[in-house]
């Protein structure tokens, strides 16, 4: 048996807001070995985050550890109390990585000094032996010319060389356990993959335990080791990574595995997880997942389950396990599948709904400008999903915005039914345009006004284009618009900040539904889900867009969710589409070398699959476009790629073998 | 297979282990804080005792200013011709003695406050209502920002007393003049304040969904802007009252303000000047209403400003 180096026991955590208090964490439990990956996973508002805070003394001013303890070398964690004692522990002995790169340094001291700093805070080195030292983690993290870039700032380091500094600055004390917060949720794909496996290989080098947090069970199946599963401020799961995934007891588990799009077929609804997580004022009374799970059983409602074993290593907290279950567990294999809807493919055919020729976008950028959005060409067709891949950065938003006009255009033109929109139109034709066209944000947090009532916020088109001729009339419309999306008529008198996530973006679903328009440009509508709710707003969305017969440009950097929900995908790197073609065919055969990389970096969840993964990473300097210059041509029937003639010769090879 | 951990749990009825009813309803409740902005901020700025004197002070100095010419029957302008009224010191009957020619301070120092008051009052509703206005046609035209910043750059640079005293000179001085003066200088510093706030709050996502959506300028700035940066608007009108009530009490001070047959505490202040050293209590006490004036005023300002920033609601 390996050897346990930190345990946490039954750790309550809680907080006193507003004069009340809540319990964040309810007797959760872990246990870590040397040199192991220890995943927990969960949504946000499970208590993952807050839970790994209190391992170094971290917890917000009004957080508190009110019972249990955390057993490290000896000591018991749960009773330091003063900054000086979490000081011999925090940094020098677990160590932290934070999810957002751009704000966890320092933007007035070079990079070097930063972990610098560390060093001799801890060991007391002198300044030189110090330096030497920064110099080598720099290295260590993958940095090339580490002497040069100990002498920059932040602001030079692209994100994802960033993260590698805060790791650098993380493993300077050589600690024994490394916590990762969701390390590459704020990066690209394609970085992320990188960096997975750059803590992968530290952790060899210098024998560390590593804890990840994180929502991705992709992540999850690269990385871990063990897997604990949170909800609802409890640990419900933990195993090991295979057994977690192949063979998941709790009901929440499950059905969170089989939600999630990479793992489903094309043609079906996704298999959805009803309602929404709860939150901190949420009381729980016996199963915390027992009213989102149409299978559960009477006694979830009434006594919280044990924890009862699978195997040696894999517990779960479900009456499910309890031996009285047995019939009921038969019971529900026998159940028959539920019959799913089928989506309906839309023939790319007849005239485009709207059209975008040779679109240019370029931004000022103090004196340099540089082009957001270079030549981009494509047609979107009535009823079809037409998805925008690429990375932060790539422009796809900006085309998003081009056609919602509310950004400018340098050059090209956006025909919407034949019409050029790009440019000044008169009052009566923007107000027609406005109303056909229709956009869904990224962030639920921060589409929705906070201070009007839910009512005003679906109704705002409704008012604007004069669609209703009394108050009755507008009532009813707002009732029916919350009903298609899931959300209860009681709902209209609450104010945002009463909602969740999802409940959130379904409420910025409706707003821009009620009128009825016949394009919707979706930038990101999932990204800052949840997991469990994702499949939810895909399903809602697929579902729409039947009845309603919508037009859907989804704007997404994830491609694990575009190949499920699109019917052609155009793939954009730094302003340039490079590859255009239906998303059965891109899948199939990527040719573009951006694309593989892409496709090849986004985390499967299967950690079979994901262990031997090798990362491709792209390096544009690969094309010789010196002699040849690129151009845009159609490969294969409705195949579309960014290139030059040999490249296209050999292109034209690999297809047809 | 599977191994309870915990005995007890064996003699559970067998009826529990069934099918439960599902419910849509119950899955989306997801427990939500009875959080309201005005409440947390409201409980928040009146947790300090401190606040909660100020408020008390404030308000018995408001409310009494305005109930003592009904409750009492002096006369603030009423003059004696014999010389053994004048100059009386602090007594039971005129708790702030008697002026050069008899006139009760105690009296003219409410009916001062009240003139005061009022200025301030519309001083601010004036300055703020207008820059809002303005602010707001400012922050959503970046064509006007060379004119509205060339305005801001002359009346900012150049020291408000010229200015003031120019006005003064060209209009008759009086209540009004005061008035136009004041605002006409500060509405410029108010407009581009709440461009600031327009400018950060334009480009959020909610407001990008509201042009989306065709919602007019105005609605976009009565919805979504104003209700946002209310508690500062307030804040910032509570500020102005302070510095209104000052710049008064500096103008009539050098002569430009309100003439001196008003009550002001600007006149008092200085009428009270030139007899200061006989008789420092006629301008002592004054002052010092106006010191407990202005600095509650400051005070609650800037603790309600501290109180409406959300990140303080713990």
């Amino acid at each position: 048996m390996r050897e346990k180096i930190f345990e946490a026991r039954d750790l309550e955590i809680q907080f006193n807001l507003r004069g009340r208090v809540l319990t964040a964490v309810h007797k959760a439990s872990i246990e870590l070995y040397s040199n192991e990956t220890l995943a927990i996973v969960g949504e946000s508002g499970s208590g993952k985050s807050v839970f790994t805070k209190s391992f170094l003394g971290m917890l917000d001013k009004n957080g508190y550890i009110s019972g249990g303890s955390l057993l490290f070398e000896g000591q018991d964690l749960a009773k330091l109390k003063t900054e000086k004692e979490w000081l011999q522990i925090r940094g020098k002995k677990i160590a932290m990585v934070f999810q957002n790169p751009m704000t966890s340094l320092n933007p007035v001291k070079t990079v070097g000094e930063q972990i610098r700093e560390v060093i001799t805070w801890h060991f007391g080195t002198d300044k030189e032996e110090a330096a030497k030292e920064a110099v080598r983690l720099l290295d260590m993290v993958g940095i090339d010319n580490p002497e040069v870039r100990y002498k920059q700032y932040p602001h030079e380091f692209s994100g994802g060389m960033r993260q590698r500094v805060v790791i650098a600055t993380a493993i300077a004390c050589r600690p024994k356990i490394l916590i990762c917060d969701e390390p590459t949720t704020a990066l690209d794909v394609t970085v992320q993959a990188q960096i997975l496996q750059l803590i992968r290989q530290l952790q060899k080098e210098l024998g560390m335990s590593v804890v990840y947090i994180t929502h991705d069970l992709g992540v999850v199946a690269n990385v871990a080791d063990r897997v604990s599963v949170m909800y609802a401020g409890q640990i419900i799961e933990y195993g090991l990574v295979r057994e977690i995934f192949k063979d998941p007891q709790h009901p929440y588990t499950k059905a969170l595995l089989e939600s999630l799009p990479q793992l489903s077929g094309r043609d079906r609804a996704l298999h959805s997880i009803k309602g929404s997580p709860p939150n901190l004022y949420h009381e729980i009374k016996g199963d915390a997942f027992a009213p989102r799970n149409p299978h559960a059983m009477k006694i979830d409602f009434e006594l919280e389950p044990p924890f009862f074993q699978v195997s040696e290593t894999h517990w779960a907290k479900t009456w499910l396990l309890h031996e009285k279950a047995a019939g009921y567990r038969r019971q529900l294999a026998e159940m028959p599948e539920p019959p799913e809807p089928v989506l309906v493919k839309a023939p790319h055919t007849g005239d485009p709904l709207l059209s975008v020729r040779g679109l240019t976008v370029n931004f000022k950028l103090g004196r340099r400008e540089f082009s957001a959005v270079k030549d981009a060409s494509f047609d979107i067709y009535p009823g079809e999903t037409f998805s925008l891949v690429g990375e932060s950065g790539s422009g796809k938003t900006t085309i998003g915005k081009a056609i919602m006009k509310i950004c400018h255009t340098n050059a090209g033109d956006i025909f919407y039914e034949g019409k050029k929109i790009n440019h000044k139109l008169p009052r009566k034709e923007l107000t027609e345009y406005r109303q056909k066209v229709q956009m869904i944000f990224q962030d639920p947090m921060a589409s929705l006004n906070e201070r009007a009532k839910v009512d005003y916020i679906i109704s705002e088109g409704l008012y604007n284009f004069h669609l209703f001729k009394n108050e009755a009339e507008r009532l009813k419309k707002v009732s029916d618009a919350m009903h298609s999306v899931g959300l209860l008529d009681e709902y209209a008198t609450r104010f945002p900040h009463e909602f969740s996530g999802g409940q959130r973006q379904r409420i910025g679903i409706a707003r821009s539904l009620i009128v009825v328009p016949q394009l919707v440009i979706a930038d990101e509508p999932i990204s800052a889900l949840d997991v469990s709710i994702r499949a939810q707003v895909i399903n809602l969305m697929n579902q729409l867009k039947k009845d309603k017969n919508l037009t859907y440009l989804f704007i997404a950097h994830d491609l694990s969710v575009v190949r499920y929900f699109s019917d052609r995908i155009a793939v954009m790197y730094k302003g340039r589409i490079v590859e255009l073609s239906e998303a059965e065919e891109l899948f199939a055969h990527p040719l573009h070398p951006y694309t593989r990389s892409l496709l090849q970096s986004a985390p499967i969840p299967d950690p079979d699959l994901e262990r031997g993964k090798q990362v491709i990473v792209y390096d544009p300097s690969q094309h010789d476009y010196s002699k040849n210059a690129p151009f845009w041509s159609e490969i294969a029937p409705h195949h579309f790629i960014w290139a030059n003639e040999p490249e296209l010769e050999q292109y034209q090879r690999e297809l047809a073998r | 297979m599977n191994e309870s951990t915990g005995i007890q749990y064996n003699d559970l009825p067998d009826e529990l282990f069934t099918a439960a009813e599902f419910n849509e309803q119950t899955a989306e409740e997801v427990g939500f804080s009875n959080y309201s902005y005005w409440r947390s901020t409201l409980r928040t700025f009146l947790k300090s005792p401190l606040i909660r004197v100020m408020l008390i002070v404030v308000t018995l100095l408001v409310a009494f200013t305005f109930l003592y010419p009904m409750i009492s029957d002096i006369d603030p302008y009423s003059v004696s011709l014999s010389a053994s009224d004048w100059n009386l010191p602090i007594s039971a009957e005129h708790p702030f003695g008697t002026d050069g020619v008899d006139r009760d301070i105690w009296a003219r120092v409410w009916y001062g406050t009240r003139t005061s008051f009022i200025l301030a009052a519309v001083v601010a509703v004036m300055q703020v209502g207008i820059g809002v206005i303005l602010g707001s046609i400012w922050g959503y035209n970046k064509r006007l920002d060379p004119l509205f910043f060339g305005i801001y750059n002359t009346i900012t640079n150049i020291p408000s007393t010229i200015y003031l005293v120019l006005i003064a000179y060209i209009i008759r001085p009086g209540f009004w003049t005061i008035i136009i003066a004041l605002v006409s200088s500060g509405w410029i510093t108010e407009a581009r304040w709440f461009r600031n706030r327009i400018l950060a709050l334009r480009e959020a996502d909610y407001n990008v969904a509201s042009r989306c959506l065709k919602t007019p300028m105005r609605r976009i700035i009565s919805r979504n802007i104003v209700p946002h940066i209310m508690s500062l608007i307030i804040m910032d009108a509570a500020l102005t009252i302070p510095s209104s009530i000052g710049s008064e009490v500096f103008l009539s001070f050098i002569g430009l303000g309100i003439p001196s047959e008003w009550v002001t505490l600007g006149n008092l202040v200085n009428q009270s000047r030139s007899s200061f050293t006989v008789y420092p209590f006629q301008m002592l006490c004054p002052t010092a209403i106006l010191c407990i004036i202005t600095v509650s005023f400051y005070i609650i300002g800037n603790r309600f400003a501290d109180a409406s920033d959300p990140k303080n609601h713990v």
